[in-house]
């Protein structure tokens, strides 16, 4: 499925009106006045999508419930996992800060799984879900605040900066993220206005 | 212009707005001088597929974006002075700040690390103010000036935006796991939320700023001229009562 041709597309930077063309695969499309991109030649089908975000899911919830990464000192061993880290934050004082992190890195993420899933299974079986409009929006605002793939090489800096200190070990929490940043960044490339297309 | 799309240029044509939800294409029903005045018609016109709200311009675009950076630069200053770590044992108490992090980084001879730690949090935070202040100033004051490059920089400083955001995490993850009681302890300090402030206001910045207003012509100064035409509902008005 895809645009229609002939019909308009407003580039979203601009504004300036373009009559679509079908693409050949692999191309790009960009406004002619200010080379933004309006649209793409291929297109994952609904189902890849919808099997990329399951997989998501479930190595997301690996992650989050998993060290990320443990650290040995004198024998001493203190393992870390994203809850945990933001629950410290927040029984430090600081409050403000724990709710950016959670919400950039848990719920963000969480949202961009939990409302992908809620529009593409119905989709996929051919009825739409109640609210499907507030639904894409809320995506539209959960992919601006996700930034799993920030904490997952903060992880890795972390890491790093604690070797020099004592035994730090990647937990497989660790792992787990980096194979969610990539899941994620795929999800993503789809975008979500094809999503309309289905309904 | 071979792939995919042939603008259209047709002065005759009413102009139409992109849903940025759904991406349908409407006409704009608010077109024309009424909904051009400062205040706003308090009319608003709905994407007809999705609900989504359309309009031609973000509302306020320009205030907004200037109150996110003014925001954001008053708190640049306690985030670069204030320590944004705080390393506690029994004998010795060490304040870290945004800069001190990243040249202990640098003797310690990880200068690839300080350098992805630099560009983080200092490059693109300055980055982001200095952008967002000129693409604020040059839609009132240059709306002409190099507009390609500066929808590019727009569209740069709204991808890498959120990768400032690492520091935070860095600093939460250590305080999180250097936990020794008497031996050694991690915590935050007041420095993070002052940057972790500037980070979330810079996004906010730039997601209030209207990419489009780059490409708008300056206003033909015609519209100063609309006094004559007061006066004449003035008189009309007058006439009247």
């Amino acid at each position: 499925m895809s645009r229609e041709q002939d019909s308009l597309v407003v580039c979203e930077q601009c504004g300036m009106a373009h009559r679509w063309r079908p693409l050949a695969r692999a191309s790009i499309a960009r406004c002619v006045r200010c080379e933004a991109v309006l649209g793409r030649g291929h297109r994952l089908p609904l189902t890849t999508i919808l099997s990329l975000t399951i997989t998501a899911t479930v190595i997301f919830l690996f992650a989050i419930s998993s060290d990320v990464l443990s650290l040995d000192m004198r024998g001493v061993a203190k393992a870390t996992t994203l809850p945990g880290a933001i629950a410290t934050t927040w029984d430090d004082g600081q409050e403000i800060v724990a709710v950016v992190a959670a919400i950039t890195a848990l719920v963000a993420p969480a949202l961009f799984l939990a409302l992908r899933l809620y529009v593409l299974v119905p989709l996929a079986i051919g009825t739409v879900p109640r609210g499907f409009a507030l639904c894409v929006r809320l995506l539209h605002q959960a992919g601006r605040w996700n930034m799993v793939e920030v904490f997952t090489i903060g992880v890795l800096l972390s890491l790093v900066r604690l070797s020099s200190l004592a035994d730090a070990v990647p937990g497989p929490g660790l792992f787990a993220l980096g194979a969610v940043m990539l899941l994620f960044a795929k999800i993503e490339s789809a975008g979500l206005k094809h999503l309309w297309w289905h309904v | 212009m071979n792939a995919g799309a042939v603008p259209l240029d047709d002065p005759d044509r009413p102009p139409v707005l992109g849903c940025e939800s759904c991406g349908l294409t409407s006409a704009n029903a608010l077109a024309g001088a009424a909904s051009e005045r400062p205040g706003g018609t308090g009319l608003i016109q709905r994407c007809p597929r999705c609900g989504h709200v359309l309009h031609a311009r973000k509302p306020m675009s320009v205030q907004r974006t200037w109150a996110c950076v003014v925001a954001a630069a008053v708190l640049y200053v306690p985030a670069n002075v204030l320590p944004i770590m705080m390393t506690v044992s029994a004998l010795q108490r060490d304040e870290h700040t945004l800069i001190g992090g990243i040249r202990e980084l640098w003797i310690d001879g990880s200068w690839g690390l300080s350098v992805i730690v630099f560009i983080a949090s200092i490059a693109v935070p300055v980055l982001k103010i200095g952008v967002l202040g000129l693409l604020a100033w040059t839609s009132q004051h240059a709306q002409t000036w190099r507009r390609l490059e500066r929808a590019k920089l727009y569209r740069l400083i709204e991808a890498v935006g959120h990768w400032s955001m690492l520091d935070v995490y860095v600093v939460i993850l250590l305080a999180a796991t250097i936990r020794f009681g008497p031996l050694a302890n991690v915590q935050a300090g007041p420095g993070l939320l002052a940057f972790a402030a500037v980070v979330v206001l810079t996004m906010l910045g730039t997601y209030a700023f209207d990419p489009k207003l780059i490409w708008d012509d300056p206003k033909p100064a015609v519209r100063r001229a609309a006094v004559p035409n007061d006066a004449g509902d003035a008189g009309h008005a007058g006439r009247s009562a």
